[in-house]
């Protein structure tokens, strides 16, 4: 059924644009009326267009944000893989040689290179002294250069083209990353730091983040034999990977040798053979443990595809709101072209103007404005676009290079197709929507501009049908969003009844009434849905928010428009004045025109709803950070991570004087599937021990009924190896969790080299997992199912009262750098994740705010034609004795009425809505998070809404005070 | 006694990018409190400028117009607008009654503009749509009444702050002959209880009931235009 959606409107679109040829082609009179109309006030005309051009450019923008991350990504491929496509891995250095021979002899179709190379962990620094500088997690590399640039078929991808010979003796080549962090170049010295030794050597040359020069940057290429050297017996594990961590005690993961594999085409067509290379080659080293294969170029690519489709969708839902309040701008504006001729309408129809032939002529109009409006939407979009690239650069530009990427402005020449198609198609049917809608009008009252007569016998009769059906359907949408757990028809289905279910009860009470428990019904279903089916309303995204938020305002509108009158009653009780006359005409104008009231209102709250919901999460995340660390520190206060190849020792840190008390974890980065992630996904996975719970028990939202305390989970876990404690972002992309591990559920862990696959369960959830620890199990399984995979390279330390932890981390990282120690106080870690979430907030509110820029311009656009409108009244107001200020007065009231009452509406409906998530669903998860209301924000909202809102009506009101009567009545009579 | 409006030499000059177009030629004319005037004329003669001129509606070229012993032109838009507020009230061939409020809502609109408290403005316009013979339909918006009533209510809102002049133009001409006949009855019913009446027409039936005559062509009053009717005339 929703498939068929997508081909039923193009197939409206198609035949829209064939009958709009067929009438600009063949009949004159609805062509001729149709561009008249454009051409007669070619202001007016631009303004039209101005109004509905945003729409597609919201549109454009979001696929160029798209193209921009998937072309970014993907050119990950370039600077960090060149020619590689598939990574062999090989525990230890020993059996190196001998699989590279197996793959190489005989030759696997499809690939057109093998290279061998060795790697190993490091900290790098510049020599001892006062402005010492260190790199704590650096990759050594050795590599035969000739043989790197002869890789692949083109040196320039590898990087290596310009370094010369392999390096000899003390050389080093040095990656330009490091090179930029060390502050070094060539001939400076630099010191490297692993398996406890270290080693001194000049820099020979600097090579560009490519290729082979780029993988798992940065890099120090070394004279051969230089890890081997510094590896000492850890270069050879006994048993492969299967052995414990280190061979001396250390815990120190083992150098690795490499086999690197070329496919035939170029750095991106090859991965199209990855498949079968792939599986040629995990035959060649079956049998052989502790070999793993790396799809690294597949996988890299498809997840450029991922998050390029993903952001498109994040950018393209938050922007759905947007587009819905231009596409209410533009029902208004041809609401408001459709009253302004309606006399005319009803001539042509009197000298014999079919109905239909009205519908086409005021929707070929409306087919220029949308053809204008989408080219110049995405022309405005490439523009967007562009700002949101640079935004959201200044949020990818972090610390951490797992997760750092270099945006490059990318748009596909599709994409401005697409845009100019979707938002063309927009406008189009809104304005042939609304065309038919203003096509049935009565001659005689459109000629003589008398209020249509209310509905009668057949409107009447159809409208109660349509009722009924409305309600049957929206029943069975219910029932079957209900029995499916699907979350469209489960939040649909009511609303869509209790709006059809007014058209009954009008006839049986007054409209008032009606309206009240109809849309009050919509309006509660639409907040409480989440608590009400939880099941059907699980795992649900953009789309399911925007459908809420339409019904929300949808609802809350149509009960405000049909109550607003009540409010006449107050103004008129205000006292006489100059003043006070300007207030009262100013709200008699937007209680009287109820439609376009609605939907000036609909437009400012479906946007200023989003926004405040935005700011609700943001400030309610960004006040939690105490609470989140407490929750997440287990009563240690420094995490500190350190180099794999030369992990340091929990004895070294409790040495020290600033600290009381070490945990430590194992670390792996294996592979998991579950339910919801059937693909094989890395994630991290931390083996903890008993010391992770002596000092505060971390807190957990969900445990197996089994365990009568956190403490007996957490327990629980550590003694039994087929049980594991996960957080509700286990295996998650960005936003809300789309669908998450319950407790008792199964997950699958992959050991890569080994291959074995071994089932655990999930025993409780965690609150949160801010320190990123991923997969939580016990040590004694991480040492025996990854052995040598999993070194003890993670920490979290208490330090003594009184010490700051930053001040004591920044210590532990100078006095340990040896060990590459990178350390930071669990609330920084905290605050950094939670910044990054806050920018990104930022980032989609500053994309949600054109929505209101188009909402501020549909005000601006309706008052420029109030104006016009209302010349006449005007002018017959000065000619009484209203001063020109009270006329200015009256359009600014006018403004500010409906502007003060679309943002209180969408202030009013986030909050409830967000309060009743919060705090009555699953939908964030098991995170408790006590709600708050972030006032700043919304009294920044509410100024700068307002503020802009006035500005945008000052000049219409101007124009409206500056008519001079004589010559507005002279119009008339 | 002083006339209540004293017009010397009036000129009005439209003017449309270069073009210029001469509109009334230094036109003189008095009016005493309690006349009803009607000016009249073939189209374009300019009468419709004379009354926006002589109300101080539109700017004038040249000249002058005493209203009450005030140089409406020689005041500030927005003290004329004031003066107008509290001396004249308009009567228009398109009613142009304002169309999101009910008809009592407009007709107290001038009182309300002059200070009137609500509730005394809210009786006043009560009674004086009684008057108009619409007392029954106070809560009505424009677009639910019928052209005659329309321009009743217009008539209503013109007289209700009892302004000094009531400047009508072409009252009957969107009315059919009833509705014109209606009308005519409250201006001249309104006009013996003392009311001056200038009114802008084609209709010689209004040109019957006028105290005077004034006629128009190409912008200037001629012929006997000022002459004054006979009392028995009127009556």
């Amino acid at each position: 059924m929703a498939a068929l959606i997508p081909v039923a409107l193009l197939a409206l679109i198609v035949g829209l644009v064939l009958l709009i040829s067929f009438d600009a082609l063949f009949r004159p009179t609805i062509r001729r009326l149709a561009v008249r109309n454009v051409t007669r006030r070619r202001g007016e005309a631009a303004l039209v267009v101005l109004g509905s051009l945003l729409g597609t450019a919201i549109i454009t923008a979001s696929f160029i944000v798209g193209d921009t991350l998937g072309a970014s990504t993907r050119d990950i491929a370039r600077t960090d893989l060149g020619p590689t496509d598939e990574v062999v891995r090989i525990v230890g250095l020993g059996r190196g040689p001998e699989i590279a021979e197996s793959l190489r002899t005989p030759p696997i179709p499809n690939v057109d290179g093998l290279l061998e190379l060795v790697v190993s962990g490091a900290a790098v620094a510049t020599p001892d002294g006062p402005d010492r500088r260190a790199e704590p997690v650096a990759q050594v590399v050795e590599v035969d250069f000739d043989a790197a640039r002869a890789f692949g078929n083109d040196p320039g991808v590898t990087g290596l083209a310009a370094a010369g010979a392999t390096p000899t003796g003390d050389e080093v080549v040095i990656g330009e990353e490091l090179a930029d962090k060390l502050d070094v170049d060539r001939g400076d010295s630099i010191t490297l730091f692993a398996y406890g030794k270290e080693r001194s050597l000049t820099i020979r040359s600097v090579v560009p983040h490519v290729g082979i020069a780029g993988f798992g940057s940065p890099n120090v290429f070394v004279p051969l034999g230089t890890v081997r050297a510094l590896a000492g017996p850890a270069a050879e594990p006994a048993g492969g990977s299967t052995a414990p961590a280190g061979t001396d005690d250390s815990g120190a993961a083992p150098p690795a040798s490499l086999v690197f594999v070329s496919n035939a085409g170029g750095v991106f067509e090859g991965a199209k053979h990855t498949a079968s290379v792939a599986a040629a080659l995990r035959d060649r080293v079956e049998g052989s443990p502790g070999v793993e294969i790396r799809t690294a170029k597949r996988d890299l690519l498809d997840d450029a595809d991922a998050n390029a489709a993903e952001f498109t969708q994040i950018f393209g839902g938050i922007g759905a709101f947007s587009v819905i309040a231009g596409i209410l701008l533009l029902i208004n504006i041809f609401v408001m072209l459709a009253d302004e001729r309606k006399s005319e309408l009803g001539m042509l129809r009197a000298v014999g103007l079919k109905r239909n032939q009205l519908v086409r002529a005021f929707g070929m109009e409306g087919g220029i404005y949308s053809v204008l409006s989408a080219a110049a939407g995405v022309i405005a979009g490439i523009g967007v676009g562009r700002v949101i690239v640079v935004v959201a650069q200044s949020i990818f530009n972090q610390d951490d290079p797992q997760f750092r990427l270099q945006l490059a402005f990318a748009l596909e020449p599709g994409t401005l197709l697409l845009g100019f198609i979707v938002g063309a198609s927009i406008s189009l049917i809104t304005v042939w929507g609304a065309s038919i809608r203003l096509g049935r009008l009565n001659v005689i009252r459109a000629i003589r501009d008398i209020a249509e007569a209310p509905a009668t016998g057949r409107r009447r009769t159809r409208s109660m049908i349509l009722g009924a059906l409305g309600i049957v359907v929206g029943g069975l949408m219910l029932q079957s969003g209900v029995s499916n757990d699907a979350w469209f028809g489960a939040l649909a289905g009511v609303p869509i009844a209790a709006f059809s279910s007014v058209s009954l009860l009008r006839r049986l009470i007054p409209l008032r009434l009606a309206v009240l428990a109809g849309c009050g019904t919509a309006l509660f279903w639409g907040i409480a849905v989440f608590s009400i089916l939880p099941d059907a309303m699980e795992g649900t995204d953009f789309p399911a928010f925007v459908t809420q938020g339409v019904i929300l305002v949808a609802a809350a509108v149509a009960i405000v428009a049909t109550n607003d009158d009540l409010l006449s009653g107050v103004v008129n009780r205000l006292g006489v004045s100059n003043r006070t006359l300007s207030i009262r005409l100013g709200f008699a104008y937007p209680l009287a025109r109820v439609f376009r009231t609605s939907m000036l209102l609909g437009m400012y709250a479906i946007v200023v709803f989003t926004l405040t919901f935005l700011s609700v999460f943001s400030n309610l995340f960004s006040a939690q950070a105490p609470k989140f660390t407490r929750e997440a520190s287990a009563g240690y206060h420094v995490l500190v991570n350190s180099n794999a190849s030369n992990p340091v020792p929990a004895g070294a840190l409790l040495a020290h004087s600033d600290v009381v008390a070490v945990t430590s974890f194992q670390r792996a980065f294996p592979r998991f599937t579950t339910d919801f992630q059937p693909k094989p996904t890395n994630w991290p996975l931390s083996g903890f021990n008993a010391s992770f719970l002596e000092r505060s028990i971390p807190a957990l939202s969900d445990r197996d009924p089994a365990y009568p305390d956190d403490a007996s989970a957490w327990r629980a876990v550590l003694g039994d190896p087929t049980k594991v404690v996960v957080s509700d972002f286990f295996l998650q992309g960005g936003g809300p969790p789309e669908a998450r591990l319950d407790v008792g559920e199964p997950l699958q862990v992959i050991n890569p080299l080994t291959r074995e696959r071994r089932e655990l369960r999930v025993a409780a959830v965690m609150t949160g997992d801010w320190l990123f620890n991923g997969a939580m199990v016990g040590d004694a399984f991480a040492t025996t199912f990854f052995g040598g995979d999993a070194p003890t390279s993670r920490h979290l330390v208490a330090i003594k009262p009184g010490i700051d932890a930053d001040d004591a981390a920044a210590r532990l990282e100078g006095a340990l750098l040896q060990h590459g120690v990178q350390a930071s106080s669990v609330a920084s870690e905290i605050e950094r994740g939670l910044g990054q979430q806050e920018s990104f907030i930022t980032l989609m509110q500053g994309y949600l705010a054109l929505g209101l820029i188009i909402g501020i311009a549909g005000l601006g656009v309706v008052m420029v034609r109030s104006v016009r409108e209302r010349r006449r009244q005007i002018g017959m107001l000065r000619a009484m004795g209203f001063q020109s200020r009270v006329v200015r007065s009256t359009f600014l009231v006018e403004a500010g009425f409906i502007a003060v009452q679309g943002i209180a509406l969408g202030v009013v409906l986030a909050l409830v809505t967000s309060y009743q998530l919060l705090t009555k669903s699953e939908t964030f998860g098991d995170q408790t998070i006590d709600f708050a209301v972030p006032w700043t924000s919304i009294t920044v909202l509410f100024v700068v809404a307002l503020a802009a809102s006035l500005i945008a009506s000052a000049t219409p009101a101007n124009q409206a005070a500056r008519i001079k009567p004589a010559v507005a009545l002279r119009i008339a009579d | 006694m002083a006339p209540l409006l004293d017009a010397q030499s009036v000129t009005k000059i439209y003017r449309t990018g270069v073009v210029e177009v001469p509109a009334l030629h230094s036109v003189s004319l008095t009016i005493d409190a309690g006349e009803f005037v009607a000016v009249m004329g073939p189209s374009g003669c300019g009468k419709t400028t004379l009354l926006n001129c002589l109300s101080g509606l539109d700017d004038i070229d040249g000249g002058s117009v005493l209203v009450d012993g005030a140089d409406i032109h020689a005041m500030s838009d927005a003290r004329r607008t004031e003066h107008r507020a509290n001396h004249m009230g308009f009567v228009f061939q398109s009613f142009n009654l304002i169309p999101v409020l009910s008809a009592v809502e407009n007709v107290e609109l001038p009182l309300l503009l002059t200070g009137t408290r609500s509730s005394t403005a809210r009786e006043r316009a009560s009674a004086m749509l009684e008057r108009v013979g619409l007392g029954h339909r106070p809560t009505h918006r424009p677009n639910e009444l019928s052209g005659g009533e329309q321009q009743r209510v217009a008539v209503a809102r013109a007289l209700v702050s009892e302004p000094a002049i009531v400047w009508a133009d072409e009252p009957t001409g969107n009315l059919d002959s009833t509705m014109a006949t209606t009308v005519l009855d409250l201006l001249r019913e309104v006009n013996a209880a003392g009311q001056t009446i200038v009114v802008v027409t084609h209709d010689d039936g209004i040109g019957a009931s006028a105290q005077r005559i004034v006629r128009m062509q190409d912008g200037e009053i001629v012929g006997a235009s000022a002459e004054r009717l006979t009392a028995s005339r009127k009556q």
